[in-house]
């Protein structure tokens, strides 16, 4: 298996519903380069296009199961597993942050307080300087994770510029949506599942 | 003052006192029995903090003194004798906020104490009861195992109080609310008083004002032969408070007088919680009710109109966020009641839809981008569920909490949401048609006819909306024109 095949899958998976350029932000790769690894994982039936968009075909989720699995038996459990515990307390901490940027006493936050918002931009920005150095350990132990640093940067990077969407709204690469998928991840790579994962509070 | 005991005529304020404290010196003030009680107050948890974690010792020499008139006021002693004191520790912060401990009760608790209550009751069960709650209650809050000795549990739970003023949680909130790091959280140290003592015991709430509906009535729980925090909890199933009248009535009548006396007080409506010890009433606290966006405006129109609170504080009481959501769309509350509830979670994200129950996230974005009404039914929702959220209509879990991904993207997504409503619950209603009540949390059969109200046609709406013009308020709204009152001082 070619090593792009694997992350551009993946990505696909992820995102559900995905063009070549947002396979390239993913993966960390240009979209011409993109764009070919999906031509050859449609030809293999793996993946099939509508309206410029791909998704998974059931073969396609199907093989991407098996080269996950591959890939999880070559990290190490043990030290995977020692790291992921460690992912919950930062998770708590995006979670509270959500509430706040959501939600003020109860009520949908109008964000016309400059003030409350900037501390929860404060707080994202405190959360990434505690959770980037645990990104780059994972990194080391599972390095197809290789191009979320980068993404992360650049979400933060859109939030600091005043485009605050970039911080929870789905579809778009925001900090939550990697998060999320980096959360997916490290679900994946320890061969849970979110559901038992939810029922023990770790991820809901 | 290190330790400071509560009677009426203490006028130390809230900041000093937290929040409880400062509760029970209303009371006490307004003649309201509660039982005896002391605070540590919120500056001794700031020495607490400057001496690097170490209870000062001025404070563990006034202990003593402090528990023998808790003892002397109750014929009780503390740690052992024939009729042993026990007593609830709990944390007051000046404004209350989460990561501070939450309440031990029954403190004290030793074999000698377990066997004196048992001889003095003549109710081993209970006393077994008791005993059993606090060494699960002490650990389960303080972290570790109780001690044996009862001063070295009192010493253990007031530093877990005052530590968890650092906790991460608090200081998180702080600086959300731009509240202020120094200070502290009190420690109120109160004899207790048992709900679960005997069949003319029990415990409950009550609002002086239905907090959901504004109506005018109190409305309350009673559990018999329960204690503190099982009602609280949601442990047990309690009963209406009616169920306080069948059985005293005149305890009853006292209690509701009570209520309307702090309510007046506070000339706002009081969440109070009550115990009932050998048909004794004791009130434990009292604050304002937290109340639906249809109790605030109800009660706040009411209240004026019962001479309580002034036009300008009744449009005080009412935020904008409130009016638009009494406004939303809802389910008509004449096909409500003959409806048949489905299944029911926390809401997460406002509206009312009705569609078809779709568990397949391929199948519900193709059939809503067919322009079907879709409400996707998942477990949890995962990263590859996001396109169909963002296509569907309403959106609906089995397991996860106000802050799950649902929950948040829900949120972004304007769509409406009800998380966690039991594994197995909604995945199984695959093919139903159904009424998705976001703002209730609730999931009805069939597709059910909605109103939209109107805020010229709502009388205390009207009304708000004619005080908010008087007050010199601007806009065509109620909302905006409490958004303009809201800027004027």
């Amino acid at each position: 298996m070619p090593s792009t095949l694997l992350p551009t899958l993946q990505a696909v998976r992820l995102k559900g519903r995905t063009t070549a350029a947002d396979v390239a932000g993913a993966t960390g790769s240009d979209e011409a380069s993109a764009a070919q690894a999906l031509a050859v994982l449609a030809a293999d039936g793996l993946l099939r296009e509508a309206n410029g968009k791909h998704r998974l075909t059931p073969e396609g989720k199907e093989r991407l199961g098996q080269w996950l699995a591959e890939e999880r038996a070559a990290v190490d459990q043990a030290a995977l597993g020692e790291l992921y515990e460690q992912f919950d307390p930062h998770n708590t901490t995006l979670k509270e942050l959500a509430g706040t940027w959501q939600q003020r006493d109860g009520e949908p936050n109008d964000h016309s307080d400059a003030a409350y918002d900037g501390r929860v931009l404060d707080g994202i920005a405190g959360l990434h300087a505690a959770f980037a150095p645990f990104v780059d350990r994972l990194v080391g132990l599972a390095p197809r994770l290789a191009p979320y640093p980068a993404r992360f940067e650049a979400a933060l990077g859109r939030i600091r510029a005043g485009e605050h969407a970039y911080f929870l709204r789905p579809v778009i690469d925001s900090y939550h949506t990697v998060w999320f998928e980096l959360h997916e991840e490290l679900i994946g790579l320890l061969g849970r599942s979110r559901q038992d994962e939810a029922l023990a509070g770790r991820a809901e | 003052m290190a330790v400071l005991a509560l009677d009426a005529s203490v006028e130390a304020d809230r900041s000093v006192l937290g929040g409880k404290a400062w509760g029970i010196v209303r009371m006490l003030a307004l003649g309201v029995p509660v039982p005896p009680a002391f605070v540590l107050t919120t500056d001794e948890c700031a020495r607490y903090h400057e001496l690097g974690g170490v209870v000062p010792e001025d404070v563990l020499q006034a202990l003593p003194a402090a528990m023998a008139a808790l003892e002397e006021a109750t014929g009780t002693t503390f740690g052992g004798g024939e009729r042993p004191l026990l007593v609830s520790v709990r944390s007051g912060a000046p404004t209350s906020m989460p990561g501070m401990m939450d309440t031990v009760l029954n403190l004290g608790m030793t074999p000698q104490v377990q066997e004196a209550l048992a001889e003095i009751t003549g109710d081993r069960a209970f006393a077994a009861d008791v005993a059993r709650r606090f060494a699960e209650q002490f650990e389960h809050v303080v972290g570790t195992p109780p001690p044996a000795d009862p001063w070295e549990q009192l010493h253990a739970a007031m530093t877990a109080v005052f530590g968890s003023w650092r906790s991460r949680r608090a200081i998180a909130y702080r600086k959300d609310r731009g509240l202020p790091e120094a200070g502290g959280t009190a420690v109120t140290v109160q004899a207790m008083v048992f709900g679960n003592l005997d069949d003319a015991s029990g415990t409950g709430v009550l609002f002086s004002r239905d907090p959901l509906t504004g109506a005018p009535e109190p409305y309350g729980e009673y559990l018999p032969r329960g204690q503190g925090e099982d009602v609280v909890s949601g442990s047990h199933d309690p009963l209406p408070l009616t169920a306080l009248a069948d059985r005293a009535p005149d305890l009853h009548r006292e209690l509701l007088e009570l209520a309307e006396r702090l309510e007046r007080d506070a000339a706002d409506v009081q969440d109070i919680e009550f115990t009932v010890q050998s048909g004794r009433l004791w009130l434990l606290q009292t604050r304002s009710a937290k109340r639906s966006a249809t109790a605030a405006v109800r009660l706040a129109v009411l209240l004026q109109r019962e001479g309580l609170i002034s036009p300008a504080e009744a449009l005080q009481r009412v935020t904008p966020g409130q009016v638009a959501a009494l406004l939303r769309m809802q389910v008509d509350p004449a096909a409500r009641a003959g409806a048949r509830l489905l299944a029911s979670g926390r809401p997460a994200a406002p509206g009312v839809v009705s569609g078809v129950i779709v568990t397949d996230v391929d199948e519900a974005e193709d059939r809503a981008l067919d322009g079907e009404a879709v409400i996707l039914a998942r477990p949890t929702t995962n990263p590859d569920d996001v396109h169909a959220m963002a296509a569907v209509n309403g959106i609906v879990t089995e397991v996860g909490g106000a802050t799950s991904h649902a929950a948040v993207v829900s949120r972004e997504l304007d769509t409406a949401c009800v998380v966690g409503c039991g594994l197995g619950t909604v995945t199984a209603l695959a093919g139903r048609i159904v009424t998705l009540d976001a703002d209730s949390g609730e999931l009805l059969e069939g597709t059910l006819p909605t109103i939209t109200p109107s805020e010229d046609e709502d009388p205390d709406l009207a009304r708000m909306k004619a005080w908010a013009v008087e007050a010199g308020g601007t806009g065509h709204t109620l909302a905006e024109l409490l958004r303009s009152c809201a800027q004027v001082p």
